[in-house]
């Protein structure tokens, strides 16, 4: 049987570097597929869709907002031919009802040990329109397999030779509230970490030395954070992540397991922040500042320290997104019921246009104080000179331990599989 | 948040979109012409759906189960202040109006109202 799972192409933001990682949510779904079912993955970001291509049944993977218009309109041609199509992911579920519209059926959950159902139903022609596991409790994450990375075509993720990093799961939900995130409606608020050993497992599997490990945040159990690192010492990657706990000792056997650098909300000016940024960096770990303008407690002069800071504090990288109130999150209750959004085109919902009215400024004073964070942020040094200096930075590592791997020199020419125009 | 809090009297236990197994606190005060339905959000201690998310129908669940009229209901989400340094977990409490034909709410809209309002408004003695 011929399953074709597709990963819908976004429009990236203008004016920053483009990179595509190989995607996480198709891997794991695809590993919770029985073993007989054939699967041929089209990452849209990198690879293009032929319709034409022989198929029996298609699966549509989202994450982002910022794809499901795209994965509609893909469903709507497969089935306009006849084509069987369920979704599945992260922004399935945030946008269900809307999906079914589009579907034959949704899948709304974890997939594992559930997908025999769903492809049993389907060769029996009696395919469910929701298969729905929100209302059972999470699952054991002891039963989550290994991704199944040998889907993807790994060539088309290098860029001028070197490859992205690869992605990785250690636990599921998390027990933090964040005000623009869903993780409460996606069923996680309990955190869930896999068996260090089946993770240990998993990570000796990848190939890549380079790693971005996804889960919503690591600093969620200590005792589990410093046992998870240890057993990764010996495995000689490097990889970032998002929070690290700002503990000693974690972040001291953090750095000794290869963190390379976090992900790290900047959300003010205080001395936490400074000490908090400070402390990885005495680490040796990099740090990617995130940044959420458009909070009702920031003003335009907020906003401009706030961006005057960060130059100050040394950020080695820094990310800026304007709220976006992402079905299902606090962010769109406060917005909705002060009747302060914009914008319900999903396409607008790429983190970097702005879609509501800010409490403080006008809606088009966010945007250009958006582009005006970036702009000055990154005006001594570009956004690609400061990720060359974290490449350097990881090539010098595992030059010491004897990791490192040069370039591929039959896709130097290349960037995701397309020839650089020089 | 759960135990102290002057504005919950009870856990109320409901099934939010897709059947998700949620929870929010619940204090119903009887009037002579209105009953006041007050629910607050518990934010990391609500598994599931949000109270301003599944408004329509926890206000039809909680009338039925209660034997509220919907026709007297003054329907009040309350969000409470959380241990943070982010303004947007102040405290808040909003008057939620809704249209009622006959079988279930639809079409919410929200009014910011003030601590004191309802305090004087349930007549809660702090």
């Amino acid at each position: 049987m011929k399953f074709k799972l597709i990963y819908p192409r976004w429009a990236k933001l203008e004016g920053q570097t483009i990179f595509n990682l190989p995607p996480h949510g198709p891997v794991v779904f695809a590993a919770a597929l029985p073993d007989f079912v054939e699967i041929d993955f089209v990452d849209e970001n990198v690879q293009t869709l032929n319709y034409d291509e022989s198929v029996d049944f298609v699966g549509i993977s989202m994450m982002l907002t910022i794809q499901i218009k795209r994965g509609y309109e893909i469903a709507d041609e497969y089935r306009k031919r006849g084509i069987q199509v369920i979704f599945g992911g992260i922004s399935t579920m945030l946008h269900a009802e809307e999906t079914l519209q589009h579907a034959d059926s949704i899948f709304l959950g974890e997939v594992e040990g559930r997908l025999e159902q769903v492809i049993e139903d389907f060769k029996q022609n009696q395919l469910q329109q929701v298969y729905n596991y929100l209302n059972q409790e999470p699952l054991d994450v002891s039963i989550i397999g290994p991704a199944r990375r040998d889907i993807l075509s790994h060539d088309l993720y290098y860029h001028k030779g070197v490859q992205m990093v690869d992605l990785f799961h250690a636990s599921r939900g998390c027990r933090f509230s964040c005000y623009p995130c869903a993780v409460s409606f996606l069923g996680g608020r309990v955190f869930r970490p896999r068996p260090i050993e089946k993770s240990i497992e998993e990570l000796e599997t990848i190939e890549n030395n380079r790693l971005f490990i996804v889960d919503n945040s690591l600093a969620q159990d200590t005792q589990w954070e410093k046992d998870l690192f240890k057993a990764m010492i010996p495995l000689k990657k490097n990889w970032c992540s998002h929070t690290i706990e700002n503990n000693p000792e974690v972040l001291d056997l953090a750095a000794q397991a290869g963190a390379w650098y976090v992900y790290q909300a900047v959300f003010d000016t205080s001395d936490f922040i400074r000490q908090r940024i400070q402390r990885y960096h005495d680490y040796g770990i990099s740090v990617e500042g995130t940044i959420l303008l458009g909070m009702d407690n920031q003003t335009e002069d907020d906003i401009k320290r706030l961006i005057d800071f960060l130059l100050e504090i040394n950020l080695d990288l820094a990310e800026f997104t304007v709220l976006t109130p992402f079905p299902h999150t606090k962010a769109h209750d406060d917005l909705k019921k002060e009747n302060r959004i914009i914008s319900y085109d999903w396409d607008d919902y790429n983190a970097g246009k702005v879609v509501f009215k800010p409490k403080h400024m006008s809606p088009d004073r966010l945007q250009e104080l958006y582009h005006h964070a970036w702009n000055l942020f990154y005006q001594d040094e570009t956004q690609e000179q400061k990720m060359f200096k974290l490449i350097m930075k990881v090539i010098e590592k595992e030059m010491n331990n004897g990791t490192y791997q040069s370039r591929r020199r039959d896709l130097v020419d290349k960037s995701f599989g397309k020839t650089i125009e020089r | 948040m759960e135990t102290h809090n002057p504005f919950v009297e009870e856990v109320f236990h409901f099934r939010g979109e897709w059947g998700v197994s949620s929870r929010c606190g619940l204090k119903i005060v009887r009037l002579e012409e209105k009953t006041i339905i007050l629910v607050t959000e518990f934010y990391d201690s609500n598994p599931g759906t949000s109270i301003t998310e599944w408004n329509t129908h926890l206000a039809s669940e909680i009338c039925q189960k209660y034997a509220i009229d919907p026709k007297r209901v003054i329907f009040i989400e309350h969000t409470p202040e959380m241990s943070s340094t982010l303004t947007f977990y102040q405290e808040t409490f909003d008057r939620v109006t809704f249209k009622w034909d006959g079988k279930s709410f639809s079409d919410p809209q929200w009014e910011r109202v003030s601590k004191k309002d309802i305090i004087d408004l349930i007549k809660l003695e702090l």
